[in-house]
């Protein structure tokens, strides 16, 4: 047996080729898993998209009575249509964050980090990738569920602009929103209990975000307050640019996701840093 | 070039310490009030290449904390480690190559996948190629005799079948040094066997060097040549395990059973008597303080001897009385 599998792997049994192929391999690896896993339960899947359907339902009822009550066909420049295709594309980016602070936090606290940290790629990015499987695929369903219900409610959604447009600031939006729950995740590795900051988080993104109610509804003081805060790029940002696919708005939303992105990307990394060094491993 | 080399390591954590009750944790926002614990104080030892090293001690000695600084994820409060020529908390992602480590308590296959898919993923994370990746997971599974397992999802695992499938999952990478820490914990009498002849061929076939931490004396008896015990982070003993034996086996443990009534003071010089029945007793003694014909001849005289059965103490009782003597 010795002699068939001593040489079975041999320091060169490592990818051959470029190195960045391997480095890129191991993370889509680590994507397509937790994608896989992700499918595991495909009951559950659906379950948790239709949640959405609830949402629209009540967000239906809701502005069709204000509507009415006004009597004018749009509000702030947006009709029914608009609002409810904006709503759905705002919780649809919601509901398919993964809370990875919580995953985080977890992983940190009963110790299991240490398998994560004591293997060859960057913990940042591998929660980057298993994140992007994750909520790959609740997105997909949110989407779909939810554009089936708002079809059947206020007609055909935005053209093809609005889905391609959405598209590029769904992305960024979800990377901004991935920088955040980063941060509260590794706050873990400091104080013992995160569920402060991720409430506070959730609060702002749904009152200042634009969640529950477009920003443009709101009045002009607050409307300032929000589109100068980063919690609008990741929720008003992308359902706005839906619902009215212009070039002027698309360089907005993508200029604020930008800056915001550079400024807590670089926080991220550079408490990432202070956290390994100081890191205390419970358990075992 | 020895595997592992430690010198003079220090781990000191700073915990806060927090009174009871919604007033203590507000004052302990206030000021925290941090209390220092010493988990490992003052470490140096080596293990060589391809060695099978024992690292015992009681609950809280610092075993865990130890291996934790060795693969990298821990940085030390002082002092020196090199771990095949890395210092881990400096070359964390280089040494994660060539080290591969199974912490007992926590899983690291995904639960809802089967084993194989995580044998994948670890090894695109490994950079291995698909063809050494394959020949290298059907090579395992034979060893481990997983074969049969790799398929079903983890969750639906016995706690014996899912720690030999993280063993294999550790070896993946074919790495030359190998930290586990409590591999058989919860595991039963056969499943344990198991496992240490696998560990025990695997380290014949691919000369991988194992630091092993166990409760289980038995796992360091058949595994391990050498032993380290520590208690309170510093080491009380290191020594061959068989030079750990043959230092306590002159302690005797005698049990005796009479045809006849025993007297209710009965008692031998020199011989500790740990339990006196109506029938019959148990005793200990130390043949280098007492010797034996006088305690022979002292039972024989006790009365109509029925039966007598002599013992040595078991590796966990050794162990167990050096805890209890550097309990300081
Ligand atoms: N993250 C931490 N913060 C504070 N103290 C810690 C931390 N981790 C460990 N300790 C302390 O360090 C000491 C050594 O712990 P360690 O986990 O290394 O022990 P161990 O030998 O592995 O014990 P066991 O056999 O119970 O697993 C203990 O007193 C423990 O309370
Ligand atoms: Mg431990």
């Amino acid at each position: 047996m010795r002699s068939r599998e001593a040489d079975v792997l041999s320091p060169e049994s490592r990818v051959r080729g470029p190195a960045a192929a391997a480095v890129v391999g191991k993370y889509w690896a680590i994507f397509r898993t937790q994608l896989v896993n992700s499918l595991a339960y495909p009951i559950d899947l659906l379950g948790r998209s239709l949640a959405i359907v609830l949402f629209m339902w009540i967000f239906m009822n809701l502005w069709r009575v204000t509507y009415g009550a006004t009597g004018a066909s749009s509000i702030a420049g947006l009709t029914l249509a608009d609002t409810m295709w904006y709503l759905m594309m705002a919780e649809a980016v919601m509901l398919s964050k993964r809370d990875l602070s919580e995953t985080i936090s977890e992983q940190v606290k009963d110790g299991s980090v240490a398998y994560l940290l004591n293997k060859p790629f960057n913990f940042i990015l591998y929660h980057f990738a298993a994140g992007l499987g994750h909520s790959l695929l609740s997105f997909g369903g949110n989407l779909l569920i939810g554009s089936g219900i708002v079809w059947l409610m206020v007609g055909p959604p935005p053209g093809i602009m609005g889905w391609l447009f959405a598209g590029v600031a769904v992305a960024l939006s979800w990377l901004l929103d991935f920088c955040f729950s980063t941060l509260i995740g590794l706050s873990a590795f400091v104080v013992e209990e995160t569920n402060a900051f991720r409430w506070i988080y959730q609060k702002f993104l749904l009152l200042l975000g634009g969640v529950l109610i477009p920003l443009d509804f709101f009045p002009a003081w607050l409307q300032t307050i929000s589109l100068n805060l980063p919690f609008a790029w990741i929720i008003y940002g992308p359902a706005r640019l839906f619902v009215d696919p212009s070039l002027a708005r698309l360089g907005q939303v993508l200029l604020q996701q930008g800056i915001w992105l550079a400024v807590f990307g670089g926080i991220v990394w550079v408490t990432y840093r202070r956290a390994v060094a100081r890191l205390v491993i419970n358990g075992g | 070039m020895p595997a592992i080399s430690v010198r003079d390591l220090r781990k000191t954590f700073q915990m806060k310490r927090k009174a009871a009750g919604l007033r203590g944790s507000l004052r302990a926002l206030w000021r925290p009030d941090y209390q220092s614990v010493e988990a490992v104080r003052g470490l140096s030892f080596e293990m060589e290449d391809g060695e099978l090293l024992g690292f015992i001690g009681p609950n809280g000695a610092g075993k865990s904390t130890t291996i934790k600084i060795l693969t990298g994820i821990l940085h030390p409060s002082s002092g020196e480690a090199a771990v095949l020529g890395h210092v881990p908390w400096e070359q964390r992602q280089a040494l994660a190559f060539q080290i591969g480590s199974v912490f007992g308590q926590r899983p690291q296959l995904w639960y809802h996948l089967p084993a194989v898919d995580t044998f994948y993923l670890f090894g695109k994370i490994y950079e291995l190629d698909d063809s050494s990746l394959k020949r290298r997971i059907s090579f395992l599974a034979e060893a481990f005799e997983i074969e049969e397992l790799l398929e079903t999802p983890v969750r639906k695992l016995s706690l014996g079948q899912r720690m030999r499938c993280e063993v294999a999952a550790s070896l993946l990478h074919k790495p030359r040094v190998l930290l586990l820490d409590e591999p058989s914990i919860g595991l039963d009498v056969v499943a344990k066997q198991r496992l240490r002849m696998t560990i025990q061929r695997m380290n014949e076939l691919e000369g991988v060097g194992v630091l092993l931490t166990s409760h289980d004396a038995g796992d360091i008896e058949t595994l391990c040549r050498r032993v380290i015990i520590i208690n309170h982070g510093e080491i009380v003993y290191r020594d061959k395990v068989s030079a750990l034996k043959r230092r306590y086996l002159t302690v005797k443990t005698v049990d005796v059973r009479y045809n006849e009534q025993l007297a209710p003071d009965f008692s031998l010089p020199g011989v500790e008597m740990v339990k006196v029945g109506r029938y019959g007793a148990k005793m200990r003694f130390d043949t280098r303080v007492t010797p034996v014909e006088p305690v022979i001849s002292g039972l024989a005289a006790a009365g109509s001897l029925a039966d007598v059965t002599v013992s040595e103490p078991s590796l966990e009782e050794v162990i167990s009385a050096i805890y209890e003597r550097t309990e300081a």
